[in-house]
């Protein structure tokens, strides 16, 4: 029996697109939700800092879709590994809580030789991470080589410890605002 | 069938398509119905009771409504994708129709002329589908996201009245240049082809400029105000965009031409026809390849200033949410160049004496399928828990480190340089170099297409070597070296085979009918990747609606899983074609033959003298 010439197409276009759907099923699923405000509450501890600090590192703040913690060879952004330590001594004059602050507001002011001066301020949008929530990714990334020191009311060159006007938008106004 | 059947058929199916529309809108406008909180549905009835309520009722702007069952996002995504396809269709089709066109009236060939009319018949209802989607398109912006498109519209207000006079002319030039045809002088209707090729780009480029200050904004304050309109339209992305459209939109539109082609060609009666439609298939296929080939270079330029607006935009792109989209997008352009490849091969058994260049074929194909597996390979897999641990991460120890842009820049490059060693092979079929210079020539040749893939392979290779301020900038030596090597042997190519001597004659149509289904396959294949392109370049802005100043509030502002958005990239493409195919039967009503009424058969009457009796 002889298949008709318009079913012979169809067959084969429904075949193509049903490859092709097949191979997108094959992938890695991942959904991503938009980020979520973290209630940051001004007597918590500095390990529980800590904690929120290493989830906005893997989620809002997107800091290890370029950064590795412990990979060495051909990295495209400096690995974190370590850095706890290093920031400490890593541009005169700045403390390690001041130089890792720099490196999130400011993050040419300095930049790692041999590397890219590719980072974006993440108190801005669309990262837009607020003072409080850097203070805990300060808090987790001292983690990384040494021990954390920040607190909730820790201030620094970029923060004074009241949220100022222009800086990142409070949580509930994120998005801004159009008129 | 009946004809009393067919009569009585037309104004049921009109009924039933305007019952439709109207049982779907109402459908809808129940489903948009935004359920009340608790506390105002409790006092709901009370209020609705008086008609003081009613008249003291506010009026609160909508900012989402809700489309049924498959989401707004969903919907918007399906009907803009769909405009697009078309749109990209009508604005392709006419680019090679005026260039077969001008070809015809140099060279005075008039299979040309014909050639160049029959792309040109496919282009008046896709211009109507095109505009129909269009404005279905407008229509679902308004309804579904009133508070983002009274947005855009006020940043780009000065656009809309010159778009629409942009598609007054479109409609002018479309028409005359298709019902003028044979009906004014060559260089006239010449004119009109150029007229409406340079309208068509113009509303395209308009078009950009709103959904690429999207994902790029321009000229507006830190609170959206709008500070310059010119800004605005001249975004970061603007002009990659508009060049990469171009480009990709003369690359889709042949392949649907020549998926048309094959199509007559698989239908075809005669040696005639066949043999025409194999040249038309073979004529469209070139020209998608041809503009497929510059491609990945604009594309290049696209991701350099999609970067260069926003490193967090880039990285999501290629290091984050979307970079397994990267893999899909190789398998695609790996059969593509699979596909194209073996119908050129396919395509040299039309000429006698093809043998000699044919043993060069198997390693043509050694070359492409190394670079497809390198260009497929993921930097990192999927793996159990102890499968990771026992590679030391979640990268292969080996194959890992065919996974990075070092490799996968060298792999599209050197692909790049076989397809178009193939084309030059499938150039030189039943032909001999018959300049005094030949046997240099082919020297020449030879020395730069091995010396360009040597410099590729060694810049990929030193990337490894090297810190990320320098690799990253080895792709730009790579991509001219391969641009260069292309120019330099085409044009060596030309003058070696000017004045050849033949070998044997160029049989049109005899060539197997499976290279027909391998022109569709190329078609199908490029209309999935552009809507997988298409998802992309909207999806990288995540939860916002334009990017960093507009954020997307509504329930879909999430990101889907690649497996969804492949879905629903295939149920388009399923449409697309299924519109085409009505496309391409309306088209071919126009060859068809007059109806022609049949001389109605005379009844014997009764004998009146038997009435009587």
């Amino acid at each position: 029996m002889k298949i008709p010439l318009i079913l012979r197409i169809g067959a084969l276009v429904v075949a193509t697109t049903g490859f092709y759907t097949y191979v997108g099923q094959m992938v890695p699923q991942k959904e991503v939700q938009p980020p979520k405000e973290t209630a940051l509450g001004a007597e918590m501890t500095t390990a529980e800092m800590v904690k929120v600090g290493q989830e906005i590192m893997a989620g809002k703040g997107i800091c290890l879709t370029c950064h590795t913690i412990g990979k060495t060879g051909a990295l495209r952004f400096p690995d974190l590994a370590g850095v706890g330590e290093k920031a400490k001594t890593r541009v005169p004059g700045l403390s390690d809580v001041e130089y890792l602050a720099q490196t999130l507001y400011e993050p040419t002011a300095y930049v790692v030789p041999g590397f890219p001066p590719a980072m974006p301020p993440v108190n801005q949008p669309p990262i837009a991470l607020t003072d409080q929530e850097i203070l805990c990714v300060i808090a987790a990334l001292q983690t990384l080589g040494g021990t954390p020191t920040v607190t909730m009311k820790t201030t620094h060159h970029y923060y004074d410890g009241t949220p100022k006007p222009g800086a990142a938008p409070p949580p509930a106004a994120a998005p801004k605002s159009i008129p | 069938m009946n004809r009393k059947l067919l009569i009585v058929l037309g104004p049921v199916l009109g009924l039933v398509m305007f019952a439709g529309a109207v049982r779907v809108a109402s459908w809808t406008y129940a489903k948009q119905q935004p359920a009340p909180a608790p506390a105002a549905a409790a006092q709901a009835p009370a209020a609705a009771a008086t008609p003081e309520a009613d008249a003291k009722k506010p009026y609160v702007e909508a900012e989402y409504r809700a489309f049924p069952v498959v989401g707004s996002r969903v919907a918007i995504w399906a009907v803009a994708q769909l405009h697009l396809l078309f749109a990209a269709f009508v604005l392709a089709v006419p680019i090679f129709a005026f260039i077969v066109e001008a070809i015809g009236y140099k060279t005075g060939d008039l299979r040309y002329d014909k050639l160049a009319y029959e792309f040109t018949k496919l282009l008046s209802v896709s211009f109507s589908l095109t505009a129909t989607f269009g404005a279905f398109l407008t229509f679902m912006l308004i309804i579904l996201y009133p508070k983002f498109t009274n947005y855009l519209m006020s940043v780009f207000s000065p656009t809309f009245l010159p778009y629409v006079l942009l598609f007054f002319f479109e409609a002018f030039f479309l028409y005359t240049y298709y019902y003028g045809w044979g009906k004014f002088h060559p260089l006239v209707h010449l004119g009109l082809g150029l007229g409406l090729n340079i309208v068509g780009t113009g509303i395209m480029f308009i078009a950009n400029a709103w959904l690429t200050f999207m994902m790029s904004p321009r000229g507006i304050s830190e609170t959206g105000a709008v500070l310059s309109v010119k800004e605005a339209i001249w975004n970061y992305t603007w002009m990659p965009i508009n060049v990469h459209r171009v480009i990709a939109n003369v690359a889709f539109g042949g392949s649907v031409a020549a998926a048309y082609a094959a199509f007559k060609f698989l239908q075809a009666k005669t040696d005639e026809e066949r043999a025409h439609y194999d040249w038309m298939g073979y004529i469209g296929n070139f020209v998608a390849i041809l503009a497929f080939l510059p491609l990945p270079f604009a594309g290049y330029w696209l991701a350099k200033e999609i970067y260069a607006f926003s490193q967090t935009l880039g990285l999501t792109m290629m290091g984050g949410a979307f970079s397994w989209l990267f893999i899909i997008q190789a398998v695609l352009i790996g059969n593509l160049f699979l596909a194209a490849n073996y119908y050129l091969w396919l395509g040299m058994g039309r000429v006698e004496g093809v043998q000699p260049l044919q043993k060069w074929i198997k390693y043509l194909l050694i070359g492409i399928a190394i670079c497809f597996m390198v260009w497929a390979t993921p930097r990192s897999i999927i793996a159990t828990v102890s499968e990771v641990r026992a590679m030391g991460g979640s990268s292969h120890p080996i194959i890992g480190y065919l996974g990075v842009m070092s490799a996968k820049n060298t792999a599209v490059n050197i692909l790049i340089l076989t397809t178009f060693m193939s084309f030059l092979l499938y150039r030189r079929t039943g032909k001999v170099a018959a300049v005094s210079w030949a046997k240099r020539g082919h020297v020449a040749q030879l020395v730069i297409f091995a010396a360009t893939a040597i410099f590729v392979i060694f810049l990929g290779v030193y990337g490894y070597f090297v810190e990320a301020t320098v690799r990253i900038g080895l792709s730009v030596p790579q991509v001219l070296s391969v641009l260069f090597a292309m120019i330099a042997i085409m044009t060596i190519d030309i003058f070696l085979f000017r004045g050849a001597r033949k070998t044997g004659e160029m049989r049109w149509g005899r060539i197997p009918a499976i290279s027909q289904y391998v022109l569709i396959f190329i078609a199908v294949t490029f209309t999935w990747l552009m809507g997988l392109m298409g998802y992309v370049r909207s999806g990288l802005r995540q939860h916002y609606h334009v990017y960093g100043v507009l954020r997307d509030q509504s329930v879909d502002a999430f990101t889907p899983t690649l497996g969804f958005a492949t879905k629903v990239v295939s149920v388009t493409v399923l449409l697309f074609f299924l519109l085409i195919g009505l496309v391409f039967w309306i088209s071919s009503l126009h060859d068809k033959p007059d109806f022609e009424r049949k001389p109605k058969t005379v009844r014997p009457t009764k004998e009146p003298e038997a009435e009587l009796t």
